[in-house]
């Protein structure tokens, strides 16, 4: 049960009376403005001109519903084809991640063999290797082997995942072992059994794990921005960045149109899954 | 469990093993061999020895983006806490209302650095932005929030925090389930006010949480680059150049891949520290 | 067997994509069917970003041999860093365009295509201030591989309203300079309303001032020497205006920040004056609520403007077709009507002969006075060296310094006295 979407009832000691109440509840409501406002505000400026934005930027309600701006977005770049490659990029890097993970969680959790401690503290010896520490090598060599801007070179660095890894492990160390050996004694392969009879077992926490690394690839800035020089593997946040455009006065409100365009597939999926993206987030933890 | 074949948990290794050979630790060997090299991607490498390291520290870069590292640190780090704290415990209730706002405040940790920066960058812009118009208009004191070198690393910091706050929050209502409702009503018959209640039952069971927090946040705040990139590419005057930042401006704007090489070993070496200290509050945990 | 959730989840991403896919895919395809593509990576955003684009389309449609894929790349800074990566990673454009102080360092590093012998490359009539020969000292005793695209010179607008009311003429010496600020800066209840002066702290106007105050950024035998006594006076101006005086505005912000935001205060009247490129000229022009007047930089012992903009440079690495039809195009925007179609939309110079005497002949220079401050200052540019260190220099050595200097009122000789020691001690 996801904590952040099902908290307890009031304990013994909680009931306020009504003037606590209202004041807890004002607190809250300006809590949720001060998350709210400024999507609100960047949805509000999407929809204005640029006469409006020059001459009085602050003003809170656009004149009309003009839709100028998104096209603006549309015409200054390719923005389906960055769609489809983060897409794509986000939903490799996640399937393969599963499809590394799914093996060797198993193989860490049920198997015994010689050096299975040094395989897993190896594993996990890599949270201390971030992307940020990776990216200077990974390039200078990609770049040596013609595989910059590529995608490629936004895939396969990412192809181990040691959080997931950790996760299907802990996962997998209560699924009871008499499954497995009642799998092997119908015959089923050791691969079989891998990606076969586990992920229907680990359905939940697979589906966490999809959620956040999809979320989190497609909404990676860092890493593309490092790997990609023109724009036929460029990603939205890439190109969303770009609408930045210096020089002769910020167009804010198709910056704002761009940015509601980027934020859009993340929220989405986040208000159909959040108790699966919660649910990858508090596991760390637990 | 023994494996079917002896061979089976080898093969199903493998591909992480070479995944991570490639990808993780030959990086790491690479930098450091190319960390003694000068290298500019186009030309030979040029042998140079440690004399990267000692321009970094001679030049004062290394010591720059440490400090500008660490005070952002731990601003966002106290900000995110504190914040992500007093928002677990107020929203720790049932109801449709609470449930909406603890969703508003996560929502922001799952939307891309990107649009939090460009977002906030229209907010924050000294002349055309809404906070500046609306404190104008309150008669308050405005700043050049992204503009001036004495405040720009601050504002870095407040979006930064917005973004996590809701991360700090939910793991800490994690935790504040995790404190069983008996200890509540025990320490209520004895008397105890809320306040009391919080500082000596509740707060010591979410040591744990706190330090995993903390430590996690403070690792997320070292990795930071996509909010100075956008905001401020590392200015004004280097005043929000972190060490993510600095590394990049290195690579690809200087294009000096061996200088460049060895921050990321010194880098990696201050994360190696960090993240020793979380793995040593993180064993404590256990202890409860 | 990945649950189902999940699955849903993916597969609505993956028809979006799809749909938008295809509808990008087929009309890419359609354009460049059986042509020869070059690809072009340029750096402009906004209103000049349109004109180039106009004229590649333009391109596109005159011929049916070739056609050019120009891509945005962002600023002038983030596509210097990107291009020299993709060449680097062998993945680069055709052809692009670059600042003039990278241009040794890429030839040095064989990254450029020669173009002295490709067809009519003698004959383009670029005007001698504007092309590599006059731009880069010793620029025509190596092998041809700039051209001028859009270039420019800083100038200086004035408000003309504010002006006129003041009774006050643009000033031609930096006392001058000093007076008109003074006296233009407005104040209101111990704050600033209006400055009289504002310059982005970019290593361009610097240079302009050292020239200007008789130093030379590179000595006779072609060492990068930063001009002497000249720099720290250059330095100090500007130190004496923005803490001193309090008469010019420091922009806030980095690279195009700073620019951006010169150009903003003047066009809202927070400033009074600015330094800024020829290059947003039109810009200017077309959006402010009063009369812009152009003026020439003044003088200290003597005038002295750099130039600026970039050069289009071709790629070496790129293959042998894509670099024709990179040079057809080159060839294209030398033709009259577009340098002056570029020029007159934009602001920039006009960089050959041909199309300065078709707009003199059409009168355009007498209706438009403004445009012909940057053209005659062309007398007074200076060439930059030919130095390979040129851009490390100003990125790494001295822009932090100037930064440093006028924001925080650091001591100016110290600081270019540390910039030359490290500029000696690089070159060992």
């Amino acid at each position: 049960m996801s904590p952040a979407a099902h908290p307890r009832p009031l304990g013994p000691g909680q009931r306020r009376g009504v003037g606590s109440r209202a004041f807890v509840t004002l607190t809250l409501a300006i809590v949720s403005l001060l998350w709210l406002l400024p999507y609100a505000w960047m949805v509000l400026t999407s929809f204005k001109t640029l006469p409006e934005i020059v001459t009085a930027p602050a003003a809170p309600l656009p004149a009309g519903l003009e839709w100028g701006a998104y096209a603006a977005v549309f015409d200054a770049m390719p923005v389906g084809r960055y769609f489809w490659n983060t897409t794509v990029m986000a939903l490799g890097i996640a399937a393969i991640q599963i499809a590394v993970a799914l093996p060797a969680a198993y193989a860490l959790a049920k198997l015994d063999f010689k050096g299975r401690t040094l395989a897993f503290g190896l594993v996990v010896a890599t949270l201390l290797i971030p992307a940020q520490v990776r990216f200077v090598p990974v390039f200078a060599t990609l770049a040596e082997v013609r595989l910059v801007n590529t995608m490629a070179a936004l895939v396969l660095p990412f192809g181990v995942s040691a959080f997931g890894t950790f996760l299907l492990r802990q996962a997998l160390l209560s699924v009871p072992d008499s499954l497995i050996e009642a799998a092997r004694m119908d015959g089923a392969s050791e691969w079989r059994i891998v990606y076969g009879l586990l992920p229907p077992l680990l359905g939940p926490t697979l589906a966490s794990f999809f959620l956040f690394s999809f979320v989190y690839h497609w909404n990676d800035y860092f890493w593309p921005l490092v790997m990609t020089t023109d724009d036929s593997v460029r990603t939205l946040p890439l190109g969303i960045a770009l609408l930045r455009e210096q020089g002769t006065g910020v167009r804010w409100h198709i910056v704002m149109a761009g940015n509601v365009l980027l934020s859009a597939p993340a929220l989405l999926v986040f208000a159909l899954a959040q108790r699966h993206l919660l649910r990858a987030v508090t596991s760390r933890a637990a | 469990m023994r494996p079917h074949r002896p061979a089976a948990p080898y093969l199903m290794m493998a591909p992480t093993a070479l995944l991570l050979g490639v990808f993780f630790f030959y990086p790491v060997v690479y930098a450091a061999y190319r960390s003694l090299y000068e290298w500019d991607l186009l030309t030979e490498p040029r042998y140079v020895g440690l004399g990267n390291y000692a321009h970094l520290i001679r030049s004062g870069e290394l010591g720059h983006a440490l400090m500008t590292t660490l005070s952002f640190s731990l601003v966002v780090v106290t900000g995110a806490m504190s914040l992500g704290l007093l928002l677990a415990v107020a929203l720790n209730r049932p109801g449709k209302f609470a449930a909406f706002v603890r969703g508003a405040v996560f929502s922001a940790y799952v939307i891309s650095w990107v649009s939090v920066a460009l977002l906030w960058l229209w907010v924050l812009d000294a002349d055309a932005g809404v906070l500046t118009a609306s404190l104008r208009a309150l008669g308050l004191p405005t700043a050049n929030w992204l503009g001036d070198p004495d405040v720009a690393l601050y504002t870095l910091s407040a979006v930064t925090i917005w973004k996590i706050a809701g991360y700090a929050m939910v793991l800490f209502l994690a935790g504040l389930q995790d404190v069983p409702l008996v200890l509540h009503e025990a320490a209520a018959l004895d008397g105890a006010s809320a306040l009391h209640r919080f500082w000596h039952v509740t707060w010591p069971l979410l040591r744990p949480t706190t330090a995993f927090v903390g430590t996690t946040s403070l690792i997320l705040s070292f990795q930071v680059f996509d909010v100075v990139r956008v905001m401020t590419q590392g200015g004004p005057v280097q005043a929000t150049t972190v060490f993510v930042y600095a590394i990049y401006e290195q690579v690809f704007l200087n294009l000096r891949v061996g200088r460049a090489s060895a921050q990321v070993v010194i880098f990696f070496f201050v994360l190696l520290v960090l993240t020793l200290v979380q793995l040593w509050l993180w064993r404590r945990k256990g202890a409860a | 067997m990945k649950p189902s959730g999940a699955r849903s989840v993916s597969r609505r991403h993956f028809l979006q994509g799809a749909a938008a896919l295809c509808g990008a895919a087929c009309r890419r395809q359609d354009e460049a069917a059986g042509r020869t593509v070059a690809s072009l990576w340029f750096t402009y955003g906004g209103r000049n970003r349109q004109v180039l684009e106009r004229l590649v389309a333009r391109f596109n449609t005159s011929q049916s041999s070739y056609f050019v894929r120009a891509v945005y790349q962002g600023d002038y800074f983030e596509g210097l860093a990107k291009l020299r990566t993709a060449v680097a990673a062998r993945s680069g454009p055709s052809f692009s365009h670059v600042v003039g102080e990278v241009v040794p360092y890429l030839f040095e590093a064989q990254v450029l295509e020669p173009l002295d012998d490709y067809p009519g490359a003698g004959e383009l009539g670029i005007l001698h201030a504007l092309g590599q020969a006059g731009s880069f000292l010793g620029g025509s005793r190596r092998p041809l591989v700039a051209l001028p695209f859009n270039r420019s010179t800083p100038i200086a607008y004035l408000n003309g309203q504010i002006f006129e009311q003041a009774r006050l003429a643009a000033p031609t010496s930096w006392d001058t300079l000093r007076e008109v600020a003074r006296r233009l800066t407005v104040r209101r209840g111990g704050r600033v309303v209006r400055h009289g002066f504002g310059c982005p702290i970019d290593w361009w106007f610097w240079v302009a001032l050292v020239g200007q105050a008789g130093g030379r950024i590179v000595d006779a035998a072609g060492r990068v020497t930063l001009g002497g006594d000249a720099a720290v006076q250059a330095l100090e101006l500007w130190q004496d205006l923005v803490q001193r005086e309090g008469s010019m505005k420091p922009p806030p912000g980095r690279d195009y920040n700073a620019w951006e935001q010169t150009n903003q205060d003047f066009l809202a009247g927070r400033t009074a004056m600015i330094w800024t490129s020829t290059a947003f000229l039109k810009y200017l022009e077309e959006n402010a609520p009063f009369p812009v007047v152009a003026a020439p930089l003044p003088k200290h012992v003597e005038r002295a403007v750099p130039t600026g903009g970039t050069h289009w440079i071709v790629l070496r690495q790129a293959p042998e077709h894509e670099k024709r039809a990179a040079w057809a195009f080159l060839r294209f925007m030398h033709e009259p009507e577009q340098v002056i179609e570029w020029a007159t939309e934009t602001g920039y110079l006009p960089v050959t002969e041909a199309a300065i005497a078709r707009l003199e002949r059409d009168g355009y220079f007498a209706r438009h006075p403004n445009a012909k401050v940057a053209l005659d200052q062309l007398a007074v540019a200076m060439p930059w060296p030919w130095s390979t260190e040129l851009f490390r220099i100003q990125r790494e050595i001295v822009q932090p310094r100037l930064e440093s200097a006028v924001l925080s009122g650091a001591n100016a000789a110290r600081l270019i006295e540390q910039a030359r020691a490290l500029i000696e001690g690089q070159s060992g």
